[in-house]
């Protein structure tokens, strides 16, 4: 286990591999060290039917992960609506997103009569615990300055006691939702976290993994009894039970306090290497230890970070957890048949991308391709860490779109997809079943209950993807059809 | 006190003139201040004009290529919105190659920060002509401003002329950034001026009848343009062109042949209606084709303009005659049912008195996001006494509409559908439908079904955990329930 050490690159998972690197230097074995192919979009101007989204989505799913938190986009109306639209079909939940509702006179005036206004509103009205201030590509263009407008906005309430509020520079021209998200994190810790007394904590960053992925991390975390701080936690938010209260606001999850307090703990643990920046913070600001990724999706990589924990813990595997991935070996083993030399689509977001195409790996499947509308090195580099255990070539399209896949596959045919509800219109061109995972899945029940990570999780994954085979490929009576 | 200052809204008194009780005794103008700017952190259930634009009016065109100019993110949400299917019939009988090619493929330049501080026009004419080769089937490209690009003044008319010229297509562009105008209404506004404008006069159709219309602000939402189509075709009346449902891209160019423009949804496509009026003397006719009365009436009078009485008088018995014993049914069932209907616009004036003359129902609130005042005077005279209506109400208001006036059942979008289950109340779709279409008499009784569906769902009476109590189990009973050995 080693400690970040700000290096882009550079997590645990790399330097246990080190050994294995031909170039047998790390900082050298980039792009030597697993061999994947990259084949270029046909397109270089167009995208048609992105695989990524802006910023501002990002950035407000952490903030609905924060009990009694409003998030603000200031922007016009439609960011927060199509926001909302998304996530409420995703989720099945009621989501409030709060807006300035910037129109022309605003714009050309600046904003700062808007955020002010909304800002007031938001706080007389629904008196949240925190405001999440997020910017749009509108207003970055326009350059409204909101640290000071909400510096104004405090010293108008003198002797108020006004929540934290936090603004979040989440230009949607730049970057993607994954980005959003990262920075969602650091600015709420950047502007938050105090150190005072040590809390034998871990800090888990979640990265944009389902409500049921955060459950399943929890279990683990209350199985090895280590007491956390998730950042954040939508798993009460987003996939709420029906109860007799309705709640305007997030009625469960990461409390500011925890927030606040997230600079006393042991270690923090960014579970999505690209939303590792608020640990790193942490880790140059207060000194607290930081792990990135990968993802625990599948076998290896759910090791690592049980390991990681029981490094930190001081503590053994325990045993329901060992029985759990004994389960887990024993489900692939017995896949193994249906599973083995399937080939495999993937795309969506990078971690859980890489994440799942290690995991396919594992089981005998063949990454064929992998997609992500995101620009990332450490995409890349983590799909050289996954080509090193799969039997062929992944072909590796960073920065593209659903087109591209589609065409890929049309040429290079694969066996299942595996993705959000985007690509539904793929898999039924190409005529492949299509496993939903990942942001948004709007055409299928229970988006918000599909667990990948841990070895529980894990399981299921297996039965249904090797279902998915059987019901395709075999007979009625389970025998393959030629 | 007509107007009413909600609970939840005593931090923002602006909310008051927005809420309307209907008296009768009031004077006519008495309705809610509307298509106003809404009140900055209010949390609106509106939308932009890039979204009323292209999410409304052109995204229904079947063969059409849509390129938003925008960073990636609202390329990626104007995708797979709405729900308005298209055929691959063209009018001269030709089919389109590919289906529902106006819901599979959206298009964007995802610019980037270089582009906003150097311009994006460079990027946008590439970008059209790529896209144009990857899709050299669609018949048109319409292009799309959204705010930055719109802020930052990128000329998209220029570009679309040049990029037009050089691929001898039409080349469509639509200037409504998302902070134009107060809601979505905007946008309806500018994609009717800028269609008219820039295509109304420019084809001529296949062929022309003697009965042709143009059927405006029909989208075909879940098919409910194919169900107007078969009582038209039914009576001989032609649709020359739909604005927009299923509508391909020429038929919009050939709208000045037409003999008559039936109006279907008044807020988003009255202009262009208008506009026809103006420039080529087309009359126009509002029409109201929701619930039993009002399509009964309007397939009527229809058949009085192009002379076709009795076979609007068949179209009418043909369905009748097996619907309305199902309706009665229905109604048994949802008598006295109270219900809370929350639309874009229009169908608060479409639904109040079908769902009480047809179902008994009892329709306690109406609320828009974006109807202006000649749709609230509707509304206004439609409802009951007593009956609030609310202009863009926002979430809590929505909360307390349902605890003060307890709907049996909320008719709304999606964003405000979960709100109403977790308040343990049922809420159908009304923008883009559950088990549509909604429109006409199999619609409405749609309709019916899928909100006696709702409000008999069993797990309403099974929402507290009720211990049971172990049944003592005698001797006689055990015995009988293993059965004969």
């Amino acid at each position: 286990m080693n400690e970040d050490k700000l290096l882009p690159n550079e997590d645990y998972s790399k330097c246990q591999e080190l050994t294995n690197c031909d170039s047998g230097s790390h900082t050298n074995c980039k792009g030597s060290c697993g061999e994947i192919s990259i084949p270029k979009s046909k397109k270089h101007f167009a995208v048609i039917n992105p695989s990524k989204m802006c910023q501002p989505m990002g950035a407000v799913q952490v903030l609905l992960g924060i009990e009694g938190a409003m998030p603000l986009i200031h922007g016009s109306q439609g960011c927060s609506t199509y926001l909302r639209f998304q996530m409420c079909r995703h989720f099945r939940e009621p989501v409030n997103i709060s807006s300035t509702s910037m129109s022309e006179s605003t714009v050309v005036y600046g904003g700062e009569e808007n955020l002010l206004k909304a800002l007031d509103t938001i706080w007389r009205e629904y008196k949240p615990k925190l405001i999440g201030v997020t910017s749009s590509c509108l207003t970055e263009t326009i350059g409204d300055d909101m640290g000071l407008i909400i510096r104004k906005f405090r010293s108008k309430h003198p002797d108020e006691e006004l929540p934290p509020i936090i603004p979040i520079s989440t230009p949607s021209y730049s970057g993607s939702h994954v980005d959003g998200y990262d920075k969602a994190v650091k600015s709420l810790l950047e502007n938050m976290a105090v150190q005072n007394q040590t809390n034998s904590k871990i800090n888990i960053i979640t990265g944009n993994i389902s409500p049921a992925d955060i459950r399943e991390i929890k279990e683990i975390l209350e199985i090895m009894k280590c007491s956390s701080i998730i950042l954040t936690d939508n798993s009460e938010s987003l996939d709420a039970p029906h109860t007799d209260s309705v709640s305007f606001l997030p009625p469960a999850g990461t409390k500011v306090n925890e927030i606040i307090d997230s600079a006393n703990s042991k270690a923090t643990i960014s579970l999505c290497k690209h939303a590792n920046s608020g640990a790193k913070f942490l880790k140059k600001r207060f000194d607290v230890k930081s792990i990135s990724g990968p993802l625990p999706v599948g076998l290896k990589n759910t090791d690592k970070f049980i390991s990681a924990i029981c490094k930190i813990q001081n503590c053994d595997l325990p045993e329901k957890l060992e029985k759990d991935r004994g389960r887990l070996i024993d489900t692939i083993i017995d896949a193994h048949p249906y599973n083995y030399q399937r080939k495999v689509a993937i795309y969506g977001d990078p971690d859980v991308v890489s994440g799942l195409a290690g995991f396919t790996a594992e089981l005998g499947m063949i990454p064929t391709v992998v997609c992500t509308g995101a620009e990332s090195n450490r995409f890349m580099d983590d799909m050289k860490e996954v080509a090193k255990e799969s039997p062929t070539k992944p072909s590796v399209m960073e920065g593209c779109d659903l087109y591209d896949l589609q065409n890929y596959i049309k040429d290079n045919p694969v066996d299942l997809l595996i993705g959000n509800s985007y690509g539904a219109r793929i898999a039924n061109e190409e005529n492949i079943p299509l496993f939903r995972v990942g942001f948004p899945i709007y055409d299928r029940m229970g988006a918000q209950r599909i667990p990948i990570v841990g070895y529980s999780a894990g399981i299921s994954l297996v039965d249904t993807l090797a279902n998915m085979i059987l019901e395709k490929y075999y007979d009625a009576s389970g025998w393959e059809i030629e | 006190m007509p107007f009413d200052l909600f609970e939840v809204d005593k931090e923002i008194p602006e909310r008051k003139k927005h809420i309307y009780i209907k008296d009768s005794k009031d004077p006519k103008e008495h309705i809610p201040a509307c298509n106003t700017t809404t009140v900055p952190g209010c949390m609106t259930e509106r939308g932009c004009a890039f979204a009323g634009a292209k999410g409304v009016i052109t995204g229904a065109i079947k063969d059409a290529l849509h390129v938003v100019h925008s960073p990636v993110g609202c390329t990626a949400y104007a995708y797979g919105t709405k729900r308005y299917p298209t055929t691959p019939d063209m009018p001269n009988g030709d089919k389109f190659p590919i289906d529902n090619f106006n819901l599979k493929y959206i298009t964007g330049t995802d610019i980037r920060e270089s582009d906003v501080v150097f311009g994006g026009m460079d990027k946008l004419k590439k970008c059209i002509l790529e896209a144009n080769k990857e899709f050299p089937e669609a018949n048109a490209i319409y292009t799309y401003a959204t705010c930055t690009t719109g802020l930052i003044g990128d000329d998209i008319d220029a570009v679309s002329r040049e990029v037009a010229e050089e691929i001898g297509k039409d080349v469509i562009a639509i200037n409504a950034p998302g902070f134009a105008g107060p809601s979505q209404s905007k946008g309806h506004q500018v994609a009717n001026d800028v269609l008219f404008e820039s295509l109304v006069g420019t084809k001529e159709p296949p062929r022309t009848t003697e009965y042709d219309v143009n059927l405006i602000g029909e989208y075909n939402i879940d098919g409910d343009l194919w169900v107007l189509r078969e009582y038209f075709d039914e009576m001989g009346i032609n649709i020359l062109s739909t604005f927009s449902g299923d509508c391909c891209h020429d038929e919009i160019g050939w709208m000045h042949r037409a003999k008559l423009s039936l109006v279907r949804c008044q807020r988003s496509s009255n202009y262009i209606a208008k506009l026809l009026k103006e420039r080529y003397d087309i009359p126009y006719i509002k029409v109201d084709f929701f619930g039993i009365r009002y399509p009964t009436e309007n397939l009527k009078a229809l058949g009085e303009y192009f002379g076709k009485e009795e076979e609007a008088e068949k179209v009418i018995e043909s369905r009748m005659k097996w619907i309305r014993p199902e309706l009665d049914k229905l109604k048994e069932k949802l008598q006295g049912k109270k219900v809370w209907v929350f639309s874009g616009g229009p169908k608060n004036w479409h639904l109040p008195e079908p769902l009480e003359e047809e179902l008994g129902m009892d329709v306690v609130a109406v609320s828009t996001m974006f109807e202006h005042e000649d749709g609230y005077e509707k509304i206004k005279e439609r409802v009951g006494e007593n009956t609030v209506i609310i202009d863009d109400p926002n979430s809590l208001e929505a909360e307390e509409i349902i605890e003060k006036y307890k709907p049996d059942i909320v008719l709304s979008g999606v964003k405000e559908k979960y709100l109403a289950h977790k308040m343990g109340v049922p809420c159908i779709l009304i923008h883009s439908y559950e088990n549509g279409p909604y429109i006409g008499f199999e619609g409405f009784l749609n309709l019916a079904k899928d909100m006696y569906a709702a409000i008999y769902n069993p797990v309403w009476k099974l929402m507290e955990f009720e211990q049971e109590i172990e049944e003592e189990i005698s001797a006689e009973n055990h015995a009988r329930r293993r059965g004969p050995s």
